[in-house]
């Protein structure tokens, strides 16, 4: 994000103060900060510190630092939720889910970004009520149909899910990014003789990778957190991903004490804190808001 | 020009499998998948059928009657809206003064508050549910542990024991959750406000927060509507954090649109009358939807 991008800041140009005035002039904001860090940090460092609590530590309260650090909740968790094969999962899930949905939106996305197609509101209205529709509503025909397809309770079954209802946001997402690639390139292209085809697998795709990855990140993130599909269309526990295996932390032999619901949480939590290191930039820079406004 | 090439059949003939698979399977995968099942939902809703042999019962609309003289349903269509409520309050407000304080820089560490803000955003709502289950809990949580060492032992609360604040109490964790995503949009949003606009009001010497009431805000008025939007769909299909962490308990409080679906349908098989709640949702929340983009949008979507 540009500094250019920043009309505020500039306005400290007409406001000559100095030193301590300055700090106390900053408390409100430096009160709303503190406020802001400690309501959203605390759950997380105090999940974080109870996951490596033993038992005799976390009776000592929730605010109380441990003794030593123990894992041993990480490995007893880990254990009796089967946490690697939900793990496994939900990444076949996320992965090949949204892989999907973006294949799925490459040449709608070029098409509604480059062609002038007939009723582009009504198709931009249907996307958006595929990106809005409560799962809930559409849970009863999906089950019907998923098991007329012989896909209830199978990974490929769920797999098509997401990626039908990953397929609209991608759509407007990468219609958002291919837009903003200048058209010159394509005439350029057309002139010399190059066919739409063409056009679009060596102009456009190369040039809309940065959405394509920023899309792809979003399905991956949303799938990782989807529960209700999970938990209506999947009946074996070697299918669960891990919203709906870990479900079972909610119960009295986990919840007895918090280091094992905790380790649990934070183990959920891993993948996607890579995925997240990996692109938080381009995420929390709000560059997919401006795509999604269309 | 050749008669078959301004009929495109040239084109068609180059680029007949990128166009039938590039346009055609994500238009059956979209109607399979998303089109028919809301038009059979709504078909369903005027049937009583309980899911599992064919004989589906064609009864007018004694679902929708039913469902007038329900009291879960209207306990859950209350709720839903008091969640709408808080949500449309409590996470919009507070991602939209993160946001401008940021986007000011009137705090240090910018990109640390952004960030820490966000990563809500990318936590299931199951792990949400759990971690809040572990800090609300009435005997060993955080929360209450804290209140009382500060001498605010008077605000300690069951927060999902007491049937009149449970509700509440999952709507306060849902913003927790969500107000990652209307500091985005904000932030994106403040960032193509002119700077002109901003520079003249400071220079006029009006405060912070009279320039992010009076004279940002209104220009973000696009911004808000998709705020609001996602806000009403998000309190709309509320149903994940009901899972996981009250089932609906106590008596029935806090159940929602959504999990009366799921209850009805899948547990007590009246898939008909599931049918007819998701229907409620789903003319609630366009009904919502088409009253903010009336109002806020103005020709904001247009070309």
């Amino acid at each position: 994000m540009a500094d250019a991008a920043n009309p505020v800041t500039r306005t400290n140009v007409s406001r000559p103060t100095t030193g301590a005035l300055k700090w106390v002039m900053r408390a409100p904001g430096l009160f709303c900060l503190g406020l802001f860090l400690i309501l959203w940090m605390a759950p997380i460092l105090l999940v974080l510190i109870t996951s490596v609590k033993s038992n005799a530590d976390f009776l000592a309260g929730p605010f109380s630092l441990p003794s030593a650090l123990t894992f041993a909740p990480y490995k007893t968790v880990w254990e009796a939720l089967g946490f690697s094969t939900l793990m496994i999962n939900s990444v076949i899930y996320a992965t090949l889910g949204s892989a999907l949905a973006v294949i799925l939106a490459l040449v709608p996305a070029y098409a509604l970004a480059r062609k002038n197609i007939p009723g582009q509101k009504i198709i931009f209205a249907l996307l958006l009520t595929g990106l809005m529709i409560p799962q809930q509503t559409v849970l009863i025909p999906l089950y019907d149909t998923l098991r007329q397809l012989s896909l209830l309770d199978t990974k490929l079954g769920l797999i098509i899910v997401h990626a039908a209802y990953g397929m609209p946001s991608q759509v407007l997402i990468l219609r958002g990014f291919m837009t903003g690639i200048p058209k010159e390139l394509d005439k350029a292209a057309y002139l010399e003789g190059a066919s739409d085809f063409q056009i679009f697998s060596k102009v456009i795709l190369p040039l809309a990778l940065p959405g394509i990855i920023v899309g792809y990140t979003l399905n991956f993130i949303a799938i990782w957190k989807e529960f209700i599909f999970g938990l209506v269309f999947l009946n074996s526990e070697s299918n669960f991903p891990l919203t709906v295996g870990m479900l079972k932390l909610n119960s009295d032999r986990y919840m007895s004490v918090f280091n094992m619901p905790a380790a649990g949480l934070v183990i959920s939590q891993i993948p996607i804190v890579i995925v997240f290191i990996l692109t938080y930039r381009k995420l929390s820079s709000g560059q997919f808001a401006g795509a999604v406004k269309g | 020009m050749q008669i078959s090439n301004m009929l495109g059949l040239d084109w068609l003939r180059q680029n007949a499998f990128v166009a039938v698979f590039g346009m055609a399977v994500p238009t059956i995968i979209f109607l399979l998948f998303v089109g028919y099942p809301i038009l059979y939902t709504v078909y369903l809703s005027f049937f009583s059928w309980n899911g599992a042999d064919g004989a589906k019962t064609f009864i007018g609309l004694q679902n929708y009657t039913d469902m007038w003289n329900d009291s879960y349903v209207w306990t859950a269509l209350k709720n839903n809206f008091r969640w709408l409520v808080v949500t449309l309050i409590f996470p919009v407000v507070a991602g939209y003064s993160i946001a401008y304080v940021l986007r000011a820089r009137l705090v240090p560490f910018p990109a640390l508050v952004r960030t820490v803000i966000f990563f809500p955003v990318t936590m299931s709502l199951i792990a949400v549910g759990l971690m809040f289950l572990l800090i609300l809990n009435p005997m060993f949580g955080a929360l209450n542990v804290a209140l009382e060492s500060l001498g605010l032992g008077f605000l300690i609360r069951e927060w999902f024991g007491d049937h009149r604040i449970a509700i509440y109490t999952l709507a306060f964790v849902s913003g927790w959750a969500f107000t990652g995503m209307p500091m985005i949009f904000y932030f994106a949003g403040l960032g193509d406000v002119p700077k002109e606009t901003l520079d003249a009001a400071r220079l006029e010497g009006a405060g912070h927060f009279r320039i992010a009431t009076r004279i940002a805000l209104p220009q973000l008025r696009p911004v808000t509507a998709v705020v609001v939007m996602l806000t009403i769909f998000e309190s709309m299909r509320a149903f994940d954090l009901v899972a996981v962490m009250t089932k609906g308990a106590p008596f029935g409080s806090t159940t929602v649109l959504g999990y009366q679906v799921y209850l009805e349908s899948f547990w007590n098989s009246r898939v008909g009358y599931g049918a007819a709640i998701s229907t409620l949702i789903l003319v609630l929340s366009a009904g919502l939807a088409a009253l903010v983009l009336s109002r806020l949008m103005k020709g904001a979507f247009d070309g």
